[in-house]
């Protein structure tokens, strides 16, 4: 027989060793994790400062013995051709981001806030028909869209990139900002109507700054959303000097596979603003996505 | 909902509901300019696509000269061999993609629960593949794998364990596997998200008992933080499933579907139908096919949310 206190110093190293276990268990994993994520990323930046010549040797240079940013140069040059188009693309991405974002918020927004606190004839069933787009993909959409946007005379537009962004963009934007209006109590509403506010006036003074960190994160999403939608674009842009980037990059390198050292360059290039936009705001943004899944 | 299962009608009739409408009409002002939108872009094109399906219409969209064929486009998807080899495509990529995906997200978010130096960077570092452009990353992993250059193939060989670097993405033996390979690697963040968030709700009371009561670390998980998290990993795997089952642009970008069909699924199948060979018809047969599978999904997903709204009300 041991005593209470021999059995708990018996016990308690091993149970020290077992929690260990775990914790290094996760660590390791973590780092496995990391270096999954990590060195793809790491290799295009690599690639994307090495020579054309240097990216096609075997073995690899691991580390570009002539580290170089001509890459970088040729794709940010105005007085490149290549710049050009790049630059091109690049503000085309831009502005029907943009749009998309703007367009998006301004719709979304009375919208959601309708399904988070109005109770008129057919709300779920609107409301549950808008959350299922989400389930749909571009391209099902795409036979059709393409035939009404040559009717409409839009085809080979920016309009028509940033009406059809709207199909996924506005879902979303509807489901994020209702778990935020959700969240906002109905009594701070009240106490404006009674002070002698109209239902929208304390809509739009009370409750849409509460709902800024919400607006932001959807915005967010709408933007990186746009900014990285390659099908409609695909399809319904043929002129070289409309095109994003996802699709412009394409075009650039599927007539040149050999320059890995540009394709990479303009891969980082496209990133930048998309993943500094997101670390940034990643609060919000995080926030507001898990927000309707995880509730309780 | 009481609209459309047509209790309102049976109890009160066609014109209190019409008045109930009316009363509410100021409400209906803030969804209009959604509903009007979602009209143009979603309710359009699904009846334009269903009306498609059972015509053959001549290459280059000259929609005039359709005709009418009946189910001819559906029988003919059926009985041909490439719908097999593409279902059974879409069947072992969603269900690797979703599963592996989970599984590593899911373990990342247990891994980062606990605080620890870094763990903020950490986590911004794994969540990037999810952010960046699905045409960027597809590049990056062409590049990866190439046959020639790729630095996979490169690590094998000086390792000994090939004697020159395999064709990953231009063999119809290792294509999928290793497009899966690339789809995980930025699906999991997302997991990682939901799951971190959902981690946060496990109340720590509980996991605080389980251990006074002297459950060790893998109970604590298996009986009280797992069955906790039930509802989140419904709507993550769900919403995962979705986005794998209606991926385009990896296996599109990296291989467009070959070589020889071993990585094409439903969707990028349906592209080349409809935009490659222009036969519109059968691709807006596959598509309504497809709009049924996927309203399966759809019920399953509404089902797990509404869940979650229940839960709420009573809480």
């Amino acid at each position: 027989m041991s005593t209470p206190a021999e059995t708990a110093a018996r016990g308690q190293p091993r149970r020290r060793m077992r929690v260990d276990g775990w914790r290094w268990g996760g660590r390791i994993f973590l780092v496995f994790m990391l270096l999954y994520t990590a060195l793809p990323m790491i290799w295009m930046l690599l690639t994307s400062i090495k020579s054309g010549f240097a990216a096609m040797q075997f073995p690899p240079q691991w580390w570009p013995d002539q580290p170089t940013l001509a890459s970088y140069q040729k794709l940010l040059d105005p007085q490149n051709s290549v710049g050009q188009d790049f630059l091109r693309f690049f503000w085309n991405s831009l502005f029907v981001s943009t749009a998309t974002t703007v367009l998006s918020v301004i719709v979304a927004v009375p919208a959601a806030y309708a399904f988070s606190r109005f109770t008129f004839p057919g709300r779920n069933f609107l409301f549950f028909a808008v959350l299922l787009r989400n389930m749909f993909p571009a391209v099902i959409f795409l036979v059709p869209l393409f035939i009404l946007m040559r009717a409409i005379g839009l085809v080979n537009t920016h309009g028509s990139l940033v009406l059809t962004y709207l199909t996924f963009g506005l879902p979303l934007a509807i489901w994020l900002l209702k778990g935020f209006y959700d969240n906002i109590p109905v009594q701070l509403e009240q106490a404006a109507r009674i002070d002698g506010a109209t239902r929208f006036q304390a809509f739009i003074l009370i409750v849409m700054p509460l709902s800024a960190p919400g607006i932001i994160a959807t915005a967010i999403y709408s933007f990186i959303g746009a900014w990285n939608e390659y099908i409609y674009a695909y399809t319904f842009l043929s002129k070289n000097e409309q095109l994003t980037l996802p699709v412009g990059i394409q075009r650039f390198f599927s007539e040149n596979t050999t320059d890995f050292p540009g394709l990479m360059a303009a891969s980082f290039i496209m990133s930048v603003p998309v993943v500094v936009l997101f670390l940034v705001l990643q609060r919000y943004f995080v926030r507001a996505l898990t927000e309707g899944a995880v509730k309780h | 909902m009481t609209i459309l299962t047509g209790k309102t009608g049976a109890r009160g009739g066609f014109r209190p509901l019409l008045r109930k409408i009316w009363a509410h009409r100021a409400d209906y002002a803030y969804v209009l300019p959604a509903i009007a939108v979602m009209l143009i872009v979603i309710a359009y094109p699904i009846y334009y696509t269903v009306e498609l399906s059972f015509f053959n219409t001549p290459p280059g969209l000259q929609l005039r000269d359709k005709i009418f064929v009946g189910v001819d486009n559906y029988t003919a998807i059926l009985s041909s061999g490439i719908f097999w080899k593409v279902t059974s495509n879409t069947l072992i990529w969603t269900l690797a993609s979703t599963f592996i995906s989970f599984v590593l997200g899911f373990a990342c978010a247990l891994a980062l629960h606990r605080d620890f130096v870094g763990r903020g960077v950490l986590r911004a570092i794994l969540i990037i593949p999810w952010v960046i452009s699905a045409v960027a990353a597809s590049y990056i992993w062409k590049w990866i794998y190439h046959s020639d250059f790729g630095i996979i193939g490169a690590v094998l060989v000086e390792l000994g364990l090939a004697d020159r670097p395999p064709n990953f993405i231009d063999s119809v033996s290792t294509v999928l596997p290793s497009l899966i390979v690339v789809n995980i690697w930025r699906e999991f963040p997302f997991a990682m998200i939901m799951m971190m968030a959902g981690l946060q709700t496990v109340p720590d009371q509980l996991l605080r008992a389980a251990k006074v009561d002297g459950a060790n670390a893998w109970q604590r998980f298996w009986h009280v933080t797992f069955p906790h998290l039930r509802n989140v990993s419904t709507v993550t795997i769900l919403l995962l499933a979705v986005a794998n089952f209606n991926s385009f642009i990896i296996p599109w970008i990296m291989t467009g579907g070959g070589p020889s069909n071993a990585s094409h699924i439903w969707i990028t199948h349906i592209y080349e139908l409809a935009f490659g060979r222009q036969r519109w018809g059968v691709a807006s047969a596959y598509s309504v096919l497809l709009f049924l599978i996927l309203m399966m999904f759809g019920y399953f997903y509404v089902r797990a949310l509404s869940g979650n709204e229940r839960k709420d009300h009573s809480a």
